[in-house]
């Protein structure tokens, strides 16, 4: 865990660099290097004017030859000692021997050691980038210290339904009441998030912000990089004063330091830049951040647009949390619950920032980590076996040491050494692949402009991760051969090769049972990615109710100190002509949501229906469209009409639900001309029916959903998205969209701009990224145990080499030997499919959130992995059997 | 193979450098000093490498230095010239003195 004081420049040495510079040193040569290397560091960075890229390049550029001096000096001592040899020295000198015996016989059975090698390395690689992945994105992707103490406050209003909201869901005298009322809570922030512009010299770019109520830094934990944060004066008064993100302030400013204290335009008007963020400091991806400029008590109790943060007091539980804001809930049900109505029985709850962001992820987190766990016991597995079948071929080797008197702890020792060594050379070329690849998967998120809380890039954890990996590994597969070797009685292993010795039978016995392993493990691999394929497959055939192509849409939000109420729906109204005027666009709309991810709902009542205090309010997402909406998305109309320019504010309120809230709020009833009312609100006379959207998700069946006019309820909100259908490729009109924006208003940005289709696929992203990886892994770990179950074939045939012989001379024909080579072989294969169909099953089960359409124990996707394993086993064992039968009689008997 | 007494080229670089620094003589002025006289990239562990070899044949001698935050509270090592150093200096000196003694590559140098 980092304390604040260690985010600085001076922190930022490499680590791992130093680390190795640390390990090679003698000890007491260590402080001199080190510090020597630890002052010039710090002394280019800040010649470099804070900037650490020239100094860290520097700093890895000494590491060669400082670990380098370390080994020689060591080396020298060691040497020195020997001359007067001591018992430790005996024990380092038979460690050197083991090291320079194994480095040779790597190199004397070079395509042998690079199957075991490549084979670990891949499976070290994949367990860098998934641990990457999944550390940078699950377990740590946010770079706060005491993780759980920071807390989001959620709400939940009983009667909307169950679900806490955690995203534009508190008002600013909710987050008064939270800030004045917690004593457990040490610290409290709102903010809410917009678009500004700001300039760069000759461009000008949208940045993200956030503006803040209280001390944002103190409340994450973190200090800025350089400068300050803001002083309760500034955000009160609304000064004019910036905190950039560091990312921008590398990006566009070059780390330039004199930035803070300087000034930067934005909205044409010139801010001072107080403070610079540390790296990774990432509140829903805001890079600017201001005051918010106005205090609390301007906005009505019900504006809820604004998210609150707060810091845990030490050595206070979650609980304790959670039991006072339940009480100030209370609190404020009691005083305001008569004005407002949603207060009735609501509640705030406080879960940790790194559960809010990162829920929805954690599945899919968890399969990658399980699916690798998998493919690097399976690369064990396969090593191991691999091994043993060597080991048969090095048996006289050991036995020949044996015999002239070398102890049993020496054997073991040279070929663990051995182990060892492979697996840290396929440690070294593992991590160098998963570098590589976690850079490859880092570009693809950022070109896919996903948005994960975190960031992916190979760091300390992860590698220790990968070295303790590769090392174990290297032990848990070199342990076995070693005893192996060393049980084999010497005397009889020197004598003629024989089929029955008991040493060559047990090693069999063990390869079969790595084989079942290996199949086994192979199967829930493939069995995992063929139920996402084939969820994917099904989630293609749904209807999503609309057309998806071509649809281009955007979100534009207008700064409320230029847009009073009256003032946003002329401003969308001017927009949409101008846009419909577009070469190229065929419709156009505003829409305060769309399909599949609607997220606004709320209650209302059913004029004449008889509702009790305890009974649940109708329900149903409340969007706020223009005409023209559901022609742009293609949405049919079933009965009525939909909305038209004559439903304007003065004119009767009219409203159109979807077949959906038809259904299940009207059932057997007409629902035309029935009069609903939302809490708070004025009646309003429903006129039309239109058909169901998949409007919760493409794998949720359509929830109710109300449409109201824009030009009826204008300005409830001043966040819209425009969604515009073209008749050519929907980001060619992007431009002249721009344009139009811009001519009404030079300062207004777009942003979240999306084709319909991408808004469609970013909601699978963690289904397709667990697919793509499960399906890698898959064929992957149907290689694997290909080559496993092929080693263990060939060897065993070269184990009975004379048995064959033998019964080819008897008469048997070449057929008959291939059926018997490869009947034996697929006894293991056999057990393990079936324990592979029962593991799947369980895999399947684990995976259930990310499965659409199947169940986790489809016959289909379990028996087509099973086929598919079985005719990869079959080819593999066949090929060594078509060599046996092919052996001449004579060769065969000839002794060695 | 070196016979005892003969300093190679860097090894006079480096036991000049630590008789200019005197008192400030440790590793980084050291190596600061080499850079900025002779205009090349020296490596840490060079000097170093060359330090410990000059320490094992008795020229320098050293002690252990304050530590400092800037170095993230290590100590530094301090290096002083013995009078074997010295003597092995001086001795390098005056070989490369008569080596040149009579020699003027004038301005033909490179051109025999």
């Amino acid at each position: 865990m980092k304390l604040p004081s260690e985010i600085g420049p001076e922190a930022r040495i490499p680590k791992l660099a130093a680390g190795l510079v640390r390990l090679a040193m003698p000890e007491d040569e260590r402080d001199a290097v080190l510090g020597d290397l630890a002052e010039e560091y710090s002394d280019r960075v800040e010649q470099s004017g804070g900037r650490s890229g020239r100094a860290r390049a520097w700093y890895w550029r000494q590491v060669a030859g400082c670990v380098g001096l370390g080994l020689w000096l060591r080396w020298r001592r060691r040497s020195r000692l020997a001359a007067g040899s001591s018992g430790s020295v005996g024990v380092m000198q038979a460690l050197v021997r083991d090291v320079r015996h194994g480095m040779r016989s790597i190199r004397r059975s070079a395509a042998f050691s690079l199957v075991v090698g490549t084979t670990l390395a891949l499976g070290i690689a994949a367990t860098t980038i998934v641990f990457s992945i999944v550390d940078g994105v699950v377990l740590n992707p946010f770079p706060f210290p005491d993780p759980d103490r920071l807390v989001g406050v959620g709400t939940m209003y009983p009667r909307l339904g169950p679900r806490v909201g955690f995203f534009e869901n508190m008002s600013p005298a909710e987050y008064i009441d939270v800030a004045e009322g917690s004593r457990t809570l040490e610290r409290v922030v709102a903010w809410d998030m917009g678009n500004r512009q700001v300039t760069f010299g000759e461009v000008t770019e949208n940045l993200f912000s956030a503006f803040w109520w209280g001390d944002a830094f103190a409340t994450l934990g973190v200090r800025p990089v350089a400068g300050r944060g803001f002083t309760v004066e500034e955000i009160e008064r609304g000064d004019r004063v910036a905190i950039l993100s560091y990312r921008v302030w590398q990006s566009r400013f070059g780390g330039e330091p004199s930035l803070v204290g300087g000034t930067i335009l934005m909205n044409g008007e010139p801010y001072t830049v107080v403070g610079i963020m540390p790296p990774r400091t990432s509140i829903y991806g805001t890079d600017l951040w201001l005051p918010m400029g106005v205090s609390p008590a301007v906005f009505p109790r019900n504006r809820r647009q604004f998210q609150v943060l707060g810091r845990m007091a030490a050595g206070v539980s979650l609980a304790a949390v959670n039991s006072e804001l339940a009480a100030i809930a209370g609190r404020v049900e009691a005083a305001h619950g008569a004005e407002f109505e949603e207060y009735e029985g609501w509640a705030m709850r406080a879960e940790t920032w790194n559960d809010i962001n990162v829920r929805n992820l954690r599945p899919a987190g968890m399969i990658l980590v399980g699916a690798v766990a998998f493919v690097l016991l399976l690369v064990c597995a396969n090593v191991a076996s691999l091994l043993l079948a060597r080991g048969a071929a090095r048996r006289r080797e050991l036995a020949v040491r044996a015999a002239l008197g070398a102890g049993r702890g020496r054997m073991v020792g040279q070929v663990l050494t051995e182990s060892v060594e492979l697996a840290l050379f396929a440690g070294v070329v593992g991590v160098a692949l998963g570098w590589l690849g976690v850079g490859i998967v880092s570009d693809a998120i950022a070109s896919l402009g996903l948005r994960i809380p975190g960031e992916v890039a190979v760091n300390g954890r992860v590698l220790g991760v990968s070295a303790a990996v590769s090392v174990a590994a290297g032990l848990a597969f070199g342990a076995m051969p070693a005893v192996h070797a060393v049980r084999s009685a010497p005397q009889r292993s020197l004598q003629a090769d024989s089929p029955l010795l008991a040493g060559s039978r047990s090693r069999l016995r063990l390869q079969r049972v790595f084989v079942g392993i290996e199949v086994a493990l192979a199967l829930v691999l493939l069995a995992g990615s063929g139920l996402l394929v084939s969820s994917f497959v099904k989630l293609g055939r749904v209807e999503p109710g609309f057309e998806p192509a071509n649809v281009l849409t955007m979100r534009l939000t207008l700064a409320w100190q230029r847009y009073d109420r009256t003032a946003i729906e002329p401003f969308f109204q001017e927009l949409r002509e101008r846009v419909g005027a577009i070469a190229g666009v065929s419709d156009v709309a505003t829409t305060s949501q769309f399909a599949p991810l609607v997220f606004s709902r709320n209650q209302f009542v059913i004029e004449g229906a008889v509702s009790t205090a305890e009974s649940a309010l109708p329900v149903a997402y409340t969007t706020v469209a223009s005409p023209g909406y559901f022609d742009a998305l293609r949405i049919p109309l079933s009965r009525g009409r939909a909305f038209t320019e004559a439903d304007r504010a003065g004119t009767p309120l009219v409203a159109v639900i979807n077949e959906a809230a038809a259904q299940r709020y009207f059932p057997g009833q007409q629902a035309l001309g029935r009069r609903i009312r939302l809490l708070n609100g004025d009646w309003i006379e429903i006129v039309g029916v239109v058909g169901s959207t998949r409007n919760v998700g493409l794998e949720r069946d359509p929830e109710p959903e109300l449409f109201a006019s824009t030009l009826q309820q204008s300005g409830l909100s001043n966040q819209m998205f425009l969604v515009v259908r073209t008749e050519g490729s929907p980001r060619s009109v992007l431009p002249a969209i721009r344009e139009a924006v811009h001519s009404l208003d030079p300062e207004q940005p777009v942003y979240l701009v999306r084709t319909l289709e991408e808004a469609i696929s970013g909601t699978q992203t963690p289904r397709r990224v667990s697919m793509a990886a499960l399906t890698a892994f898959g064929v992957f770990a149907l290689l694997l145990a290909a080559v496993g179950i092929y080693a263990v074939v060939a060897y065993a045939a070269s184990q009975r080499t004379r048995e064959i012989g033998v019964r080819m001379a008897l008469g048997a024909e070449s057929a008959q030997v291939r059926r018997l080579v490869v009947r034996q072989a697929l006894v293991p294969v056999g057990i393990g499919v079936v324990i592979g169909m029962v593991a799947a099953a369980g895999f399947g089960r684990v995976m259930s959130s990310l499965l659409f359409g199947v169940s986790g124990n489809d016959p289909v996707a379990l028996g087509s992995a099973g086929l598919l394993l079985s005719a990869a086993a079959a080819l593999a064992s066949y090929l060594p059997a078509l060599r046996a039968s092919g052996l001449d009689p004579v060769t065969a008997l000839r002794p060695e | 193979m070196r016979k005892s007494g003969y300093l190679g080229e860097f090894e006079q670089v480096v036991l000049l450098a630590v008789v200019r620094l005197g008192e400030e003589g440790y590793g980084t002025t050291i190596r600061r000093e080499i850079e900025r006289r002779t205009g090349r990239q020296v490596a840490v562990g060079a000097v170093y490498a060359t330090l410990t070899r000059l320490e094992e044949k008795g020229y320098v001698g050293s002690r252990v230095g304050e530590a400092t935050a800037r170095r993230g509270g290590r100590s530094k090592r301090h290096y002083r010239l013995e009078p074997a150093g010295e003597r092995a200096l001086e001795s390098a000196r005056r070989m490369l003195d008569r080596m040149w003694e009579g020699v003027d590559l004038g301005p033909h140098a490179g051109r025999l």
